[in-house]
């Protein structure tokens, strides 16, 4: 009984704030939202072209859409862990240089101390034409007591990649059937598509400009977005078309939800993130596309799809009136 | 207190099922037996991989330093070098046998009848006055010191150090007064599977763990070990070569003595077929050229084969004993060390045959004549390894017995030493397993040090708590009620909980690209509850069509994500399959059993 007695508190608590001063404020906001949310669309269009025009520089220049790292492109990886002394990146990177070409250097630190954990030498090459160098360099040998080596042939890390944008060309063929299936209405059902199109372009331009050479765990990210977004997209599409009212209510009703969706995942996946980033490559880039995306997605879900949305139901209520 | 609608208690139902697939019910304390040789004395005497032990003689076993301080007190280490060798010589049938041992042989015997008087008579009554009269190997372990010996199945044993072996009897007795167990220690080793008595001299061959605390697995990403992704160089493998191939290279692997090995077969989107070869733990650095080497061996004088590795023309192996080792190590003239192996081999009669017929055309050796004018070439992979000199009194031989040899060098005497062993053991392992019809490319491979992994889980598991508090804090502000934030929480604990629960049960490992999935379901379960706790807190509807109604999205979302994760189950060699799987399994989950009991559950909190 107390806690029906404390939800009409805060819904009587809520309207009186209205009353005083939100109301006239969000009249306004309505009334110019009304009028210019097809004008808004041009945020994320002009977003869009230039995402494009980004990926398609890319291509121009390095053949390819994305940078790809040595899980796709073919290569060597080696993490030296640690032991007793740290290894200094620049007398590493320069002792290489005189010998191979193409090679890059990072280090992972722990996120409280930040002492360094591991250093991780990549390359083009072969594992025997890096190794002997790494090893010479360092004065002792590899092993599997004091370091990863991973390795892919190139011509399998070409055929994932291949793969994999295959499989995410057919999850996205597979959603968009789905989500005509669900809907059955052209206008909302392409919104809801379009959205998802532009989180993954956007996100994959936004990548490239940070730089970010794109793993296989990286592409399973673009999956996991696919995933994600059409999530928010669905549920507001959902609320639009299959409730009755007034457009404007239930759209901002889906709005709190779907922003609350939205930001939960972001502040879970930033936590996540913060902790895991010195110890995984791998998850650390999986969950640095994913925070890129789920931004990009609050803006497709909110700007893209509703105006779409709201368009497509304005035009069908004039036309039933 | 209110009746549990079905919905939760079908959630409290897979909660509990899966603590019990994570946590095994077995609060035994002891040590578990990781390994054990399969012809040891422990292995005979009944001890077998897996078995908890609780208690070695008196002393009670309940960690690995209990288990380490009760061996070390049992068997103290200046006693290590004194066991005694005892010289055996063994008559069979067909061949006679001579080599030295420290225990006795272990092998499964049966006993042999005449044949008018069969153990049993027609009509199916036992004769009982019956006494056998010889006895026979009826089975013997591959690593076995028989084995290694050149003791064979289907050998009839005549006799053993002179005395003639006609029973079952007679063989232990001449076993017990060779190897006595006055002189031996005894062990009494409790497991969980009953009490075993060891007599013995060595520290028992097995190694014991303790007990796992889960029955997760995880991954060689985490745990560490070795991944090779194999396919044959320009050709494509046809499923047939594959199962070839994977008989090859387990045999090898197995001859090597690497334990903890999986080999199978992986098929990418592609159609592509691979062969995945996965090792839990260290790895010795020679695994690439173990299962990549071609491994062609073949022995030929002048420029006729006379036999190549594998079982058609080379019977037996010898791989311990005096039949096999490193006999010298001396400096070498260009600098650095050398040190020289050497084994024996039996051939086939076929092989035996053509080795005769070959040598009957060749002269004497002009320069040096006890020799033979050509000399027997050892080849791997086209690789000249040795060449041989080829006595004269072996001309038109048909000889079964061949010495092999070769040498190993390095830096220092230990280097040379260590490189020779290495030679040594891959030159036997082609010459058991034969070699590959088709040359190999490693197109992937990973060696993953299994010192990061520790770590690592522990931070993966802080990181999704603190991912799940971060979530149940979000939701709090949004909707300002306790029970609802700690509503969401435990639905997403208990999604975790019975992702973890399904994988032990079908028993696979999680690797990164699992993890990444388990984040990915818990996320898309989060944006559910969210929905729902929405749409429940819509006042213009009952709450059952608002719930429907939350369902009907989450339902659609759900068929979405399901068919954009099944491409990901083929693709890329199947090696970011444990994303894809957990993802299902936790969706899944979501949808048909943790949504709908939280929907009761938050259904009863509004209600309140």
């Amino acid at each position: 009984m107390e806690e029906h007695h404390t939800e009409h508190y805060t819904e009587h608590h809520e309207h009186r704030e209205e009353h005083r001063e939100t109301i006239p404020l969000k009249q306004k906001f309505e009334k110019g939202y009304n009028k210019n949310y097809k004008l808004l669309l041009l945020i994320p269009a002009i977003i869009l072209i230039l995402s494009l025009i980004q990926l398609g520089y890319s291509y121009s220049q390095n053949g390819d859409f994305i940078e790809k790292d040595i899980t796709l492109t073919g290569g060597t990886s080696i993490t030296i862990l640690i032991q007793d002394s740290e290894i200094s990146i620049n007398q590493l990177s320069n002792f290489l240089s005189n010998n191979i070409g193409d090679f890059s250097i990072r280090e992972l630190s722990d996120f409280r101390s930040g002492q360094q954990k591991a250093v991780i030498v990549e390359t083009v090459l072969g594992p025997n034409e890096i190794r002997p160098f790494v090893e010479e360099y360092l004065g002792y040998e590899l092993t599997t007591e004091n370091s990863s080596i991973e390795s892919t042939g190139s011509s399998l890390g070409e055929s994932f990649y291949n793969q994999l944008r295959i499989a995410i060309l057919i999850s996205f063929i597979l959603m968009a059937i789905i989500v005509f299936f669900i809907f059955r209405t052209f206008v909302p059902s392409a919104a809801v598509v379009i959205s998802a199109f532009a989180d993954i372009i956007m996100t994959l331009a936004f990548v490239n400009v940070l730089g970010i050479k794109v793993s296989s765990a990286g592409i399973t990210a673009i999956l996991m977005l696919i995933g994600y977004s059409v999530d928010s997209d669905i549920m507001l599409t959902t609320r639009l078309l299959k409730r009755h009212g007034e457009t404007n209510k239930n759209l901002f009703g889906a709005f709190k939800t779907g922003i609350t969706m939205t930001l939960t995942s972001i502040v879970a996946l930033t936590v996540a993130l913060v902790i895991t980033q010195s110890f995984s490559e791998v998850l650390q880039q999986i969950f640095t596309i994913l925070l890129i995306g789920l931004g990009f997605d609050i803006m497709n879900t909110w700007i893209t799809n509703v105006s779409i949305l709201k368009w497509h139901l304005d035009v069908k209520n004039k036309g039933n009136n | 207190m209110a009746k549990l609608n079905w919905k939760i208690w079908l959630l409290i139902f897979f909660v509990l099922g899966s603590l019990l697939a994570v946590f095994p019910l077995n609060f035994t304390k002891g040590v578990q037996i990781a390994s054990i040789e399969d012809d040891s004395i422990s292995f005979e005497a009944g001890l077998r991989q897996g078995q908890i032990i609780t208690k070695i003689n008196d002393q009670t076993i309940e960690n690995f330093e209990d288990y380490k301080n009760a061996i070390n007190s049992i068997f103290p280490e200046e006693n290590q070098n004194e066991i005694p060798l005892i010289e055996l010589r063994i008559n069979t049938d067909q061949e006679n046998f001579i080599f030295e041992t420290d225990e006795k042989l272990i092998m499964g015997l049966i006993e042999i009848f005449p044949e008018e008087n069969k153990p049993e008579d027609e009509n199916g009554l036992k004769n009982e006055d019956l006494t056998p009269i010889a006895i026979k190997i009826n089975s013997l372990n591959q690593n076995s010191i028989s084995y290694e010996n050149g003791l064979r199945e289907n050998q009839t044993i005549i006799s053993i150090n002179g005395q003639e072996i006609t029973t079952l009897e007679d063989y232990n007795r001449i076993m017990n007064n060779l190897f006595p167990n006055e002189n031996k220690t005894k062990l009494t080793v409790t497991t969980n599977a009953g009490e075993f008595i060891i007599f013995t001299n060595k520290i028992p061959k097995i190694t014991v763990k303790d007990i796992p605390r889960t029955r997760i697995k995880t991954g060689l990403d985490l745990s560490g070990g070795a991944r090779a992704l194999i396919t044959a160089e320009d050709k494509e493998l046809s499923r047939s070569e594959l199962n070839d191939l994977i008989s090859i290279t387990s045999q090898r692997l197995n001859v090597y003595g690497l334990k903890d090995v999986q080999i199978r077969p992986v098929t990418d989107l592609a159609g592509k077929n691979f062969m995945l070869v996965e090792i839990a733990g260290s790895t010795p650095r020679e695994l690439e050229d173990l299962i990549a080497k071609q491994g062609k061996f073949e022995a030929k004088i002048g420029n006729q084969t006379v036999f190549e590795g594998g079982e058609k023309d080379v019977t037996y192996v010898a791989r311990t004993g005096e039949q096999s080792g490193i006999y010298s190590c001396n400096p070498l003239q260009e600098g650095g060390q050398g040190c020289n192996f050497r084994f024996a081999i039996s051939l086939s009669e076929a092989a035996a045959k053509k080795h005769a017929s070959i040598t009957c055309e060749l002269g004497v050796n002009p320069e040096n004549p006890q020799y033979l004018s050509e000399k027997l070439d050892l080849y791997l992979d086209e690789k000249l390894v040795d060449s041989l000199f080829i006595g004269k009194d072996l001309k038109c031989s048909e000889t079964t017995q061949i010495q092999i040899s070769g040498a190993g060098t390095g830096d220092t005497r230990e280097q040379a030493y260590d490189n020779a062993q290495k030679e040594m053991k891959q030159l036997q392992t082609v010459l058991i397993s034969g070699s590959l019809p088709f040359k190999l490319k490693i197109e992937k491979l990973d060696t993953i040090s299994p010192l990061l992994g520790k770590e690592f889980l522990n931070t993966i598991i802080i990181a999704g708590l603190a991912a799940i508090l971060a979530v149940g804090i979000m939701v709090f502000l949004r909707y300002r009620k306790f029970k609802l934030s700690l509503a969401v929480i435990l639905t997403s604990l208990a999604e975790v909980l019975i992702i973890l629960g399904i994988s032990a049960l079908f028993n696979r490992n999680l690797d990164l690209p699992a993890i990444a999935g388990i984040i990915a379901a818990i996320g898309t379960g989060v944006d559910s509850q969210i929905i729902i706790l929405d749409e429940s807190q819509m006042t213009s509807l009952s709450l059952r069509e608002r719930i429907k109604r939350a369902l009907y999205i989450i339902l659609g979302t759900y068929v979405t994500t399901l068919f954009a994760l099944l491409p990901l189950l083929w693709a890329g060699a199947g090696l970011l399959k444990g994303f894809a799987i957990t993802t299902i399994i936790g969706i899944s989950t979501g949808v048909f059993i943790t949504r709908p009991a939280f929907s009761e559950i938050v259904r009863k909190i509004l209600k309140e």
